[in-house]
């Protein structure tokens, strides 16, 4: 019955989803105008997460998505900006493929149908035909995004009662079209319709932009019907919805999904320590600092709507009993909590936490050049070019050595080499604050009994630790700057062109003038008509786009 | 300033600061490395301490089921020789020695008792009679569950069972002078000192269990009562290498040990300590040169393993280690073991733990009683505690106070 329903599938939607996006140019919706090279994309793959929580939000939480997905692509720091870069390989549909039955016989099953379906065939709708419409009335909007034509619907249900003669049960074939709508480019990709006159893409378009950028998931019902009666077309219409979505919980989701992803977090998953010198990291512990560092986060920018630059210097941490053996504290709660460090304390601000720390390590010695690489890429948005092919890094490798004790003698013994020297110069002073930590994030005063200097100089002003270096980055216009410019691209999904510097530079004033405050700024960009831009001529080509050097080949 | 806690603290006074400031702001909770005067160690194992003797040194004692094995003929004997018939010759030795077993819903229940449920020791004795125990005999087993009837609920009962066992009569044991007398009695402890009391390693010995878990090696990577264990808090510290006067608590705690990749015990874990009084202790006590010596106080040790759960009473406790500067914690707990919570320990390990870890139950309670030297009872004049010693080791860990759950953060 399993190999049938899969045939079913695979002569109907699937095939044609297949075909869809092998010649991406398929897409029924993304046809309606061919996107210039210079403009904004129109087509975006929806991230794991984004997948995730669109499941849960039309089906519940308790149906399990479970498989791989295909990776998401880091481009210029951002999956975000990545999601438009990529497409679905044949082996990676294979697991959405997979993913999707997984999640359709859950809806179909006897634990959720009753809530979930709701309908079967019975004496006046004997072929199920009615059940089915009434099934895909209601849920095809959700996992398409949009409105579904009538005939749309008639097509799915009939597909559904076919599918039903072949598979031997109503839920059978209902489950298997299911699955086909999951595994479609509809709902596997975002695809932006232009709306009238082509400038701005149409309401449903405009509503999953909002959506995902906002709460990181599909437009809720309310959302759905604002773009159905043209209210996201209205000034006063778009302002209540987003009002709206500004003010629901769901903002978390939104703010942790910008955070996870300008920080890199996804990284935490596949991060791994030596366990002889770090036994306090385990993968559970790694997944902990992930959410301390993104629970902080919203504990600042939305519980307390406070100044995304005292993020660099805040003594609060949220907190958990699995992270007290890396922070060295008793935790005697049983949940997540803040917990404040009092002054002069060693741990202040987003740098001296475990996950950035561990993050920007070595699996077995912290690194500077590599903490210092990573808060000038994110958090200052300065790129740093890769190290000379030829560079010998034996030097700075060798822990054991004999005489140069510590990481930071054996890296200036490193840069005899000027070509190395110059990027060091610039990386190294922010890793070396932070050689207090050590490569799990645990704070230490000494390197093999050696005293740890932490002193340097940032932006031609002198520190003594990270605690200072916190302070310095606080009052940078390049952090609030680089905050500015990276949500503006994680709501776009690009790089800004020539043609969006003044808009963007209108941000990063607005930002100034409203506190820094995060929720400010999506709300600006969420009311901003060029972030619902169907297609945006720009006056150069779009600037080179490279996927991000892997940061742990820079070595150092 | 104690020299446990993080380097940071050594620094410049930074450490005072601190205090200060942390006692100052109602905001600010505890700093890196916590209260620098206050320093807590989990206890991952505490065991009965051997002198360390080669296994071979003495000869070991018989368990019941070989005392019951050579009391047989030399055919029946031949008829239990291998170790595949192990099982059924102490199904052979329960029946001739008359052992009972009754489990509530599966034998016969008097009205009013749950099965599964715990039982007293007076219900105990009415399922007994119920079930054809011997009047008056029987008690709870198998974690208060179960009522039986067996040489380790009732030793006196079997005295055969107990002949042949020897204490332990080698010169050293581990302990130290508790009674300030050099008596005949006394042992010499490991270093030399006169007057060791440690009468329950007299009876313990030249038993096969207790020799084995005492051995140093094992005992340092073994977890007990790793699911209940012990917490040590010495707190009011200026100094942990020299401190005239430190306060010590001993807890016991709800959570299990974490343990690390590599199996040791984790360290800077949060332990929530049980708030049951009775699991709680506080003595004085001094460090010198990094050894901490505490008074003597009235310990009540949680114990729990696998089916045991017997609280260690140990009277005039007094607990000697080494804190070391890599945050790890070794010594000796020394004091007189109730014989009462000894004897529940050897109980509940029931007379199938008996046979397996080759224990005379029989002979150990005879051995007990013979040597105990602790606590008289002035109206029966006998002893109801024994001197002892065990060893312990711990890592750094912090005391945490119940609280209530807090609520969670957003998302």
């Amino acid at each position: 019955m399993k190999l049938k329903s899969r045939l079913v599938a695979g002569s109907g939607l699937l095939l044609s989803a297949v075909l869809a996006m092998t010649a991406v140019v398929g897409f029924d919706r993304a046809t309606a105008r061919e996107p210039e090279a210079d403009a904004p994309s129109n087509v975006r793959r929806l991230t794991e997460a984004q997948y995730r929580s669109t499941i849960a939000d039309v089906f519940g939480p308790d149906i399990k998505v479970v498989g791989r997905f295909e990776p998401d692509l880091r481009v210029e720091g951002l999956l975000a900006v990545g999601t438009t870069a990529v497409s679905i390989t044949p082996a990676g549909l294979e697991h959405y493929d997979a993913i999707a039955h997984g999640i359709a016989a859950q809806v179909t099953d006897a634990n959720h149908r009753e809530k979930l379906v709701g309908c079967a065939p019975n004496a006046q709708d004997v072929d199920g035909a009615q059940c089915a419409k009434s099934f895909f009335a209601r849920v095809g909007p959700r996992l398409y995004r949009r409105a579904l034509a009538p005939a749309e619907i008639r097509a799915l249900a009939s597909a559904a009662v076919s599918s039903a003669k072949l598979v031997g049960t109503f839920d059978g074939g209902l489950s298997t079209v299911l699955a086909g709508m999951m595994t479609s480019p509809e709902f596997l990709f975002r695809i932006d319709a232009p709306g009238k006159g082509g400038a701005q893409v149409d309401g449903y378009s405009k509503a999953s932009r909002l959506s995902y950028f906002l709460w990181n998931t599909a437009p809720d019902e309310a959302l759905l019907k604002a773009a159905a009666n043209g209210a996201l077309d209205t000034p006063e219409g778009l302002a209540k919805e987003v009002d709206r979505m500004m003010a629901s919980p769901r903002l978390t989701d939104g703010v942790r999904a910008f955070f996870a992803d300008f920080l890199r977090l996804d990284d935490m998953a596949t991060l791994t320590k030596d366990t002889l010198l770090y036994p306090a990291f385990s993968p559970a512990v790694a997944e902990a600092a992930r959410e301390q560092t993104l629970r902080t986060i919203v504990d600042h920018v939305v519980t307390r709507d406070g100044d995304y630059r005292d993020l660099f210097t805040s003594r609060r941490f949220a907190m958990t009993k699995a992270l007290g053996p890396i922070y060295d504290i008793p935790v005697s709660k049983s949940g997540w909590y803040i917990h404040e460090f009092p002054e002069n304390d060693p741990r202040s601000g987003l740098l001296t936490q475990a996950s950035l720390l561990a993050l920007h390590s070595h699996p077995g010695r912290t690194s500077p050049t590599l903490r210092g690489v990573g808060t000038l890429e994110i958090l200052l948005c300065q790129k740093t070019p890769p190290p000379p092919p030829d560079v010998n890094f034996s030097v700075v490798q060798d822990v054991n050595n004999p005489t140069l004790k510590t990481t930071r003698e054996r890296l200036q013994a490193h840069l005899t080499n000027e070509q190395c020297a110059t990027c060091h110069r610039a990386t190294d002073p922010i890793g070396l604050a932070l050689e207090q930590f050590d490569g799990a994030g645990t704070f230490r005063t000494t390197e093999r009994g050696d005293r740890i200097d932490v002193s340097g100089k940032f932006e031609r002003q002198d520190f003594n630790g990270a605690a200072e270096l916190g302070k310095i980055l606080r009052q940078s216009p390049r952090v609030s700057s680089c905050l500015v410019s990276s949500v503006w691209r994680y709501a776009n999904g690009r790089d800004p062109g020539p043609a969006d510097a003044a808009d963007v530079e209108a941000m990063k004033r607005r930002f100034t003038d409203d506190g820094y405050r995060v929720t400010a700024l999506m709300r600006t960009i969420a009311l901003d008509p060029e972030f619902y831009a169907y297609s945006r001529p720009q006056p150069s080509p779009e600037p080179k786009r490279q996927a991000s050097q892997d940061k742990k080949g820079r070595n150092s | 300033m104690g020299s446990l806690a993080n380097g940071y603290w050594k620094q410049g006074g930074v450490a005072a600061s601190l205090v200060l400031v942390a006692g100052m702001s109602t905001a600010a909770d505890a700093p890196t490395g916590a209260r620098p005067d206050v320093h807590a160690f989990v206890l991952s194992n505490i065991w009965f301490a051997s002198p360390g003797e080669p296994a071979n040194a003495l000869p070991l004692n018989d368990g019941g089921v070989e005392i019951f094995y050579k009391s047989l003929s030399p055919e029946e004997q031949a008829k239990y020789a291998t170790s595949d018939k192990r099982q059924a010759l102490e199904q052979e030795m329960a029946r001739r020695l008359g052992f009972k077993i009754a489990a509530p819903g599966r034998s016969k229940t008097p009205a009013g008792i749950v099965p599964g449920a715990m039982l007293t020791p007076e219900q105990a004795l009415e399922i007994g009679a119920l079930n054809g125990f011997p009047k008056g005999r029987g008690k709870p087993t198998y974690q208060n569950r179960t009522a039986a009837y067996t040489s380790c609920t009732n030793p006196e009962d079997f005295p055969a069972l107990a002949e042949g066992f020897r204490t332990y009569d080698g010169p050293v044991a581990m302990g130290m002078n508790l009674d300030g007398k050099v008596t005949r009695e006394d042992f010499v402890g490991p270093n030399g000192e006169k007057g060791v009391d440690n009468q329950l390693w007299r009876a313990f010995g030249r038993v096969k269990v207790f020799r084995e878990s005492g051995n140093e090696a094992i005992a340092k990577k073994s977890f007990m009562s790793m699911g209940a264990p012990t917490i040590v808090e010495i707190s009011d510290v200026d100094d942990m290498r020299n401190d005239p006067q430190v306060t010590v608590k001993v807890y016991a705690s709800s959570d299990a040990v974490t343990r690390d990749p590599r199996g040791q015990a984790l360290q800077r874990v949060s332990y929530t300590i049980i708030p049951d009084r009775q699991l709680q202790s506080t003595t004085t006590g001094s460090i010198r040169d990094g050894v901490l010596m505490t008074e003597p106080v009235d310990l009540r040790l949680q114990y729990k393993e696998q089916i045991v759960d017997a609280p260690r009473e140990i009277r005039a406790a007094r607990i000697r280690a080494e804190i070391r500067e890599d945050g790890t914690i070794e010594g000796e707990l020394m004091g007189y073991y109730s014989l009462a919570s000894i004897w529940d320990l050897i109980e509940q390990m029931t007379q199938a733990g008996a046979n397996s870890n080759q224990i005379s139950c029989p002979g150990l309670r005879r051995a007990l009683d013979e040597v105990a030297d602790g606590y008289m009872d002035p109206k029966t004049k006998k002893y109801t505690a024994i001197s002892a010693a065990m060893k312990f080791v711990g890592v750094r860990a912090f005391a945490v106070m119940p609280e209530q759950r807090t609520a969670e953060l957003g998302s």
